[in-house]
């Protein structure tokens, strides 16, 4: 062992002030193995550093080292050769990275395009993928990122910190039509992209943010890198990018194809190309699966999909995500200005229930806080709320109410009616009568401005939130005071400084003191419900191996093989 | 004559005009935007500002109205991509799919009516009209369901998807296509059988038929020449009817097949 402490010794020698309280963590068991990596990986230690380090401990390195766009999946070893078939959902739009949001769109983004990091859901660690490496300056208000050298885009351009530089000043400029202002407003503006030199970039952030490289990673979906230049508006012609796979042809509405790139940095792909096919809907793609026109389907929800959960017919990637569902409640109108009565509905729910019947089990019960499993910030000390009826009528009877009615607005959208009515049969033994409005996403959506919006002015409103890889966007947007999004109208100034706190932290026991303050405000207060966490679910015959899904419907397929 | 013309072409030309403003002020008054329907409801407003003005929706209606008269059929919004090629791509695809049902239907349904309708009152009659009708009722996304199931999911003889590989044969390519066309052969089979069945059974109680029977006329060529000559007439109109209806119907067709065959 002694060998072992001299070389961690040597290897502190050479690490940041973070780096080493992260070090301290893992030898003290506050942090374990896998959040060690989660961590480490967030704040740019290298895979090759993290798994000397854990193997310095005495524990065997189980990192792999970045092989390309697949490296969250284990390297296959499977056979070369063969095209593989892929059903996804059909883009909803034009294939621009700027603009697009939808899940058929950025599968379609990620089959040739990369990310400075990789989100890795399979591993849940950061891999650096156009970044070699990242660190934080002291108050993680700056973040330098080291590119990777000798990597070239399919127009056989070389990739420079000016392709870098180009990309991210475009996704955050406001006068830009850019989704990724979502992420980067109150966090990053043009002026802070900064070229270094040819393989080195600034990020100034406009306030300190310690979860930043997950902006810049494949969480944040339209932040592929483009050639200096480009005209985002006619990327789907050349679907150019950096990638292990090339566009061969894209046709609107029905599919794509994409063949190897031989001059790819990273491990070359063993499928001699691969072929989309759209669909409109969940049904006809699972039909497909089984009818043998298909050998994956990229990412498809529980609900009507008994076929492919039940029995052994097919392989299927789960992986745990942060997508989920929130009902909030006016906390600005009678009768839900009285937390009690908030408190009320949580308590009048059985989510257990709702797990097992609307996602066939493939989730997880969640606790009125954006915080889960998912993050490794949760503080997992806080107790979990479960079904209580009598509690739920005392706290009705508490907030001088013996039963109290109230209107639900939601969108038709995956299993999300069929939740409202199990909402509505759960409160009703409370006493709470809800009555049910469920609208077309565009009905309901509105103009998503307040006064605009069933969703933001509803009294109740029950809608879905995708998975992120940490919870900064569900604790801004639906929570704080000022949030775009907050459909609950909950204005607290204790939260919303804790929230200012927690996003500024840059190690893990902060964050995680922070997040139980924050859990147990939320769960005191409850101004919105949240019932449960849905796993990101991928499909495949049971001979293919190698794929790489994130929960946020990418597919990376360089690791793939028919078997 | 030329009068004549001019006079319906400038008639078509104004019911074309009234239509595009029909059309595009149908579009105005719906609610909705276009910078947030591309963006999505999570979409920074800023963004969508930015897309309004790059897209031309934040200005005057009339302007709007004068840069899509004058641009048609133009670029699709939602798509960045020329409109010309997405509709005609489309309309290819469904006029394949509708081009192979109607060779299919239409003596399928001639055959069967007479059929029924020389066997009147006897069990084949029964049959080909009870199955006719009953066809008639289940809608095409139902009958497609079903027909995937049981031809590609149990017994695997017929591709789920309706579009073939790129690069396919002729004959692969009516592979995929048997599956879209059977709906809509099935819907349409006891409406043109129904017709020429009626027809039929008519023009053989008819006085001529009777007279050709007496006449000494071979009961085939009796029918050949004198009854279908007359019967199908009224079935012959029905199939034209149904034309368009094969046309829209083959979009929904293939869209219960796995892959969508016609854009919308």
């Amino acid at each position: 062992m002694r060998g072992g402490n001299d070389e961690l010794d040597r290897l502190r020698g050479e690490r940041t002030e973070l780096e080493n309280h992260y070090i301290d963590e893992l030898v003290s068991g506050r942090l374990d193995r896998r959040d060690f990596l989660r961590r480490g990986s967030m704040i740019g230690m290298s895979t090759g550093l993290l798994g000397a380090i854990l193997a310095a401990c005495g524990g065997s390195s189980s990192t792999t080292t970045a092989t390309g766009s697949g490296s969250g999946a284990t390297p296959s070893s499977g056979k070369k050769g063969g095209t593989l078939r892929v059903a996804g959902v059909t883009p909803t739009g034009a294939v621009n990275p700027l603009t697009l949001f939808d899940a058929g769109g950025l599968l379609m983004l990620n089959q040739t395009g990369e990310f400075l990091i990789f989100d890795s859901n399979l591993k849940l660690a950061l891999q650096p993928m156009l970044a070699l490496s990242w660190k934080p300056n002291a108050d993680g208000s700056v973040w330098t990122f080291t590119l990777r050298p000798n990597v070239t885009f399919h127009n056989g351009k070389q990739m420079t910190a000016d392709d870098v530089v180009y990309t991210f000043k475009q996704l955050s400029d406001p006068k830009v039509a850019s989704n990724a202002l979502s992420a980067f407003t109150g966090v990053l503006t043009p002026d802070g992209v900064k070229k270094v030199n040819a393989t080195s970039v600034e990020f100034h952030l406009e306030s300190p943010n310690g979860n930043f490289p997950y902006l810049v990673s494949s969480d944040n979906y339209n932040a592929i890198i483009v050639p200096n230049g480009t005209d985002f508006g006619k990327w789907q012609k050349t679907f150019v990018g950096t990638g292990a796979f090339k566009l061969g042809s894209y046709t609107q509405g029905s599919g794509a194809t994409f063949v190897p790139n031989p001059s790819y940095w990273g491990t070359k792909p063993l499928l001699s190309g691969t072929q989309f096919k759209f669909y409109d809907a969940q049904q006809p793609m699972i039909l497909a699966l089984q009818g043998g026109d298909v050998d994956v389907i990229a990412q498809f929800t529980p609900a009507g999909a008994t076929q492919l959960l039940s029995g052994s017919t097919y392989k299927i990637i789960t992986l745990k995500s942060a997508n989920h569902r929130e009902l909030s409640m006016r906390n600005d109108q009678a009768p839900f200005n009285d937390a009690k009565v908030r408190q009320a509905v949580a308590y009048s729910l059985d989510r257990t229930g709702m797990v097992a019947a609307l996602l066939g089990g493939k989730g997880t019960v969640a606790n009125d806080y954006p915080f889960g499993p998912r993050f490794p910030s949760t503080d997992t000390t806080v107790p979990q709320r479960s079904q209580n009826i009598n509690m739920a009528k005392q706290l009705l009877q508490q907030a001088g109410h013996s039963s109290i009615n109230a209107t639900l607005f939601t969108e038709q959208y995956q299993e999300i009616p069929e939740l409202a009515q199990a909402i509505q049969q759960n409160a009703k033994q409370a006493g709470i009568n809800i009555n049910l409005k469920v609208e077309t996403q565009t009905k309901y959506y509105g103009k998503a401005t307040y006064g605009n919006s069933d969703w933001l002015d509803g009294q109740m409103s029950l809608v879905d939130y995708g998975d992120r890889g940490v919870p900064n966007v569900y604790l801004v947007s639906p929570l704080t005071s000022k949030g775009p999004w907050n459909a609950a109208h909950f204005k607290n100034s204790q939260y919303d400084s804790l929230v200012k706190q927690y996003v500024a932290a840059l190690d893990l026991q902060t964050q995680k003191q922070v997040a139980g303050k924050i859990q147990r405000l939320l769960l005191q207060e409850t101004p919105l419900v949240i019932p449960y966490w849905v796993d990101g679910l991928t499909a495949s015959t049971p001979s293919i191996t190698g794929l790489n899904p994130t929960s946020i419907a990418q597919l990376y397929l360089n690791t793939a093989s028919m078997g | 004559m030329t009068a004549f013309i001019l006079k319906r072409l400038g008639l078509a030309l104004i019911t074309l005009w009234i239509l595009s403003l029909i059309v595009f002020f149908a579009g105005q008054i719906l609610p909705g935007d276009a910078g947030r329907a591309i963006l999505g409801p999570l979409a920074a407003p800023s963004a969508v500002k930015a897309l309004d003005h790059q897209l031309g929706v934040d200005q005057s209606v009339l302007q709007q109205y004068w840069n899509w008269i004058t641009h048609f059929p133009g670029t699709s919004q939602q798509y960045q991509a020329p409109i010309g090629p997405i509709l005609t791509t489309a309309l290819g695809k469904s006029l394949k799919l509708a081009v192979f049902a109607f060779i299919i239907v239409v003596p399928l349904g001639i055959f069967g009516g007479v059929f029924a309708a020389l066997k009147h009152g006897k069990w084949q009659d029964r049959t080909i009209t009870v199955v006719g009708q009953s066809a008639l009722t289940v809608p095409e996304f139902v009958s497609g369901i079903v027909l995937i199931l049981i031809f590609s999911v149990w017994l695997g003889w017929l591709p789920v998807s309706a579009t073939a590989p790129p690069g396919s044969g002729f004959f692969t390519s009516l592979k995929y296509l048997i599956l879209p066309v059977i709906p809509l052969v099935l819907i349409l089979f006891g409406y043109i059988a129904r017709m020429a069945r009626v027809g039929t059974i008519e023009a053989l109680g008819s006085d001529y038929a009777r007279t050709a029977t007496l006449k000494g006329l071979p009961r085939g060529v009796m029918i050949r020449r004198h009854v279908l000559r007359n019967s199908l007439l009224p079935t012959i109109t029905v199939v034209a009817t149904q034309t368009g209806y094969l046309i829209g119907a083959s979009s929904s067709s293939s869209s219960c097949s796995a892959t969508r065959e016609s854009a919308c």
